[in-house]
């Protein structure tokens, strides 16, 4: 729910509330004071009475007057006690009862008592009430459009500040070099907020920069050892006489370190992509590029016995040289490594896109995991991070990377112009 | 050849060392920077293995320093950084070749050779094995008279042996030179044996001697001996 229609909510409610308490409060007031003045009128008619009694000894006569009714009865002296009553009101003009009221009093005359019932109409008592509780209404309904509307108005202006600085957080990337921007506002709320945001921002980025000099720092540092084990191990094949099982064992050590290197390498490469170290762009012929590694995987494919079915265009990318090599080198090695023996390649290069699809074992991939650092599928032999660095330069190139699945094709495309 | 090895971490420098040192051959080691300043101004090599970060100073200092006494030193880089940027600017500075850790001895040697090859045999470009006769510009290899046909991968493969001749070579090291580092997605190097198979019977068919001996399914040591 917006806060707008959060606090809108609210406010109606109490409003409505408060108002129809009020209301209530008003209707008993005035209906209060008004019935006061009808039972002064009634009381000032029965004293009419009691002084027409004490000047003529008799009942005066009985007629009609606007909106008042005289009675006489006869009574049992003592039985009538005075008091006010709410009763019908039968208006002879319109033939109908409306409501009344009316006192019951008593008179001694000649020494025989009468029960005296005077009633009042109170229709232009209610015809009033009526009136004010319109306008009260109208008032009410009135006051509730205008809160409504410069709710709305003024909410939405107090906020500005708000939604700026929620599109400054959508957009924002760790791996970005610019600093959300701090946005103006003379609202001390959104000032704290706005200031939260931007050290928040660059605090994360610094960790973040931490971490990666870390990773590269780290990396570099093993890369020494790994090449003296592996200037050792050269050094050690070139003395004689190995036992069977003592070569399979340096075989084993060699393919170890290697792979030890390999996944070195690949953090060493995702550090400097992300930290966008590899900038010089130049116009590439991809299909120049494209057949050029096929070339060089030629042994491989006839080795696995896969079937290459390619449609070649041409296509020109502007980009750096070394980052998009390694990116064909990976979506050529995956669509290798994950394949079967027998298997067939799908390689489709056009102007705006290149698919690389190969036959695989299982279902479909994981879309979201297999990006992830070292989500590695059962039984593959690789670092883990192909993906994620072809996913990475991709991004810095300002292509579109994804994933289909078409039973048993598993494919990578690479839309060129993504951004356009 | 006359070969400098530049190198701060022992273990590698010893290993180099040892692999380069046969008969024929001179290396001498420094390992750091003020040793190394001192004997490329004092001697001259037929090629000075660099290592960038040195105790004590930068590896493109004696690079640059070298450049300036017109000296004709091959000069192949060997660093552990391997960012575009460096390369290019030991390239710049008039480096003849770089190379980044962790390398195989191998490979080391074959770029080495290369260096000094490209050096010392100005104009004639060819280069002999016994029987063999490679002609490095018109990359045709001869067996005595006879011209035999390698494919470009055949001959490359060749000459990484020659270059490596009387050593041990592993599976790995010949699957990466000849490939890069695409190679690692081949579960096993059967390939590089049929390759191996086929240079061998050009060879053999040609007239020459069988140079190349398997090392118990490690890699394999092309040697006349």
């Amino acid at each position: 729910m917006k806060l707008l229609d959060r606090y809108n909510r609210v406010t109606l409610v109490t409003t409505i509330i408060v108002m129809v308490i009020t209301g209530i409060i008003y209707y008993q007031t005035i209906s209060w004071i008004l019935t006061n003045q009808i039972d002064k009128d009634l009381v000032v008619e029965e004293h009419e009475v009691f002084d027409y009694v004490k000047l003529n000894h008799h009942l005066p006569q009985v007629f009609d007057s606007n909106d008042q009714q005289i009675s006489f009865s006869p009574a049992v002296p003592g039985a009538v006690t005075r008091k006010f009553i709410n009763t019908n009101y039968y208006n002879t003009k319109e033939k109908g009862n409306e409501s009344g009221r009316g006192i019951i009093s008593s008179v001694m005359v000649n020494g025989k008592c009468y029960r005296i019932l005077v009633v009042e109409s109170k229709v232009e008592t209610e015809d009033l009430i009526q009136i004010i509780f319109g306008i009260t209404a109208g008032v009410i309904l009135l006051l509730l459009i205008v809160l409504l509307i410069t709710n709305r108005l003024i909410l939405t202006r107090l906020w500005q500040p708000f939604y700026t600085i929620m599109k400054e957080l959508r957009l924002f990337n760790v791996t970005d070099t610019t600093d959300p921007q701090k946005v103006n506002t003379n609202i001390d709320e959104f000032e704290e907020l706005t200031l939260a945001v931007v050290s928040m921002a660059s605090r994360v980025k610094n960790d973040y920069k931490d971490l990666k000099t870390f990773t590269e720092n780290a990396s570099h540092e093993l890369l020494t050892p790994i090449a003296v084990i592996n200037s050792k191990l050269d050094t050690l094949i070139q003395t004689e006489n190995f036992s069977e099982r003592q070569s399979k064992l340096l075989n084993d050590l060699y393919m170890a370190v290697n792979k030890l290197n390999r996944l070195n390498q690949s953090l060493l490469l995702l550090v400097k992509i992300e930290n966008r170290l590899n900038d010089e762009k130049e116009l590439i012929n991809l299909r120049a590029l494209l057949e050029e590694l096929l070339t060089q995987f030629e042994e491989i494919f006839q080795d696995k016995q896969l079937k290459l079915v390619c449609t070649i265009n041409d296509a020109s990318i502007y980009a750096n040289r070394y980052l998009a090599e390694i990116l064909l080198n990976n979506l050529l090695s995956n669509a290798i490594r994950h394949n079967y023996r027998g298997g067939e390649i799908n390689i489709v290069l056009t102007a705006e896109s290149l698919s690389i699809g190969n036959t695989g074992e299982g279902d479909a991939l994981h879309e979201e995991k297999i990006f992830n650092r070292f989500h590695k599928s059962s039984g593959s032999e690789g670092s883990g991070l192909g993906l994620t660095i072809s996913r990475q330069i991709c991004e810095n190139f300002g292509f579109l990377f994804n994933y289909r699945f078409q039973k048993p094709y598993h494919t990578f495309v690479v839309q060129f112009n993504a951004g356009l | 050849m006359k070969i400098l090895i530049v190198e701060d971490e022992q273990g590698l420098r010893e290993s180099i060392e040892e692999y380069f040192t046969e008969a024929g051959n001179i290396c001498e080691t420094v390992s750091d920077y003020k040793a190394a300043i001192e004997k490329v101004n004092l001697y001259r090599y037929d090629c000075i293995l660099l290592d960038i970060t040195l105790p004590g100073g930068s590896g493109m200092d004696i690079l640059k320093s070298l450049k300036e006494h017109n000296h004709q030193d091959g000069v192949l880089i060997i660093s552990a950084k391997n960012s575009l940027d460096d390369r290019l600017d030991g390239l710049n500075l008039g480096a003849d070749d770089y190379l980044v850790k962790p390398f195989y001895l191998s490979e080391l040697k074959a770029r080495v050779t290369a260096i000094i090859r490209r050096k010392s045999y100005n104009g004639s470009n060819q280069l002999t094995f016994n029987e063999i006769t490679i002609d490095l510009l018109g990359k045709e290899v001869r067996i005595g008279k006879q011209q035999v046909k390698f494919t470009r991968k055949e001959y490359a493969l060749l000459l990484y042996f020659i270059a490596n001749k009387g050593k041990v070579v592993s599976k790995n090291a010949i699957a990466e030179h000849m490939w890069g580092d695409s190679i690692d997605i081949a579960d096993n190097f059967d390939f590089i044996y049929s390759h191996i198979k086929n240079i061998r019977k050009k060879l053999v068919e040609a007239g020459c001697r069988d140079y190349i001996q398997a090392a118990y399914g490690m890699g394999y040591k092309f040697t006349d001996s």
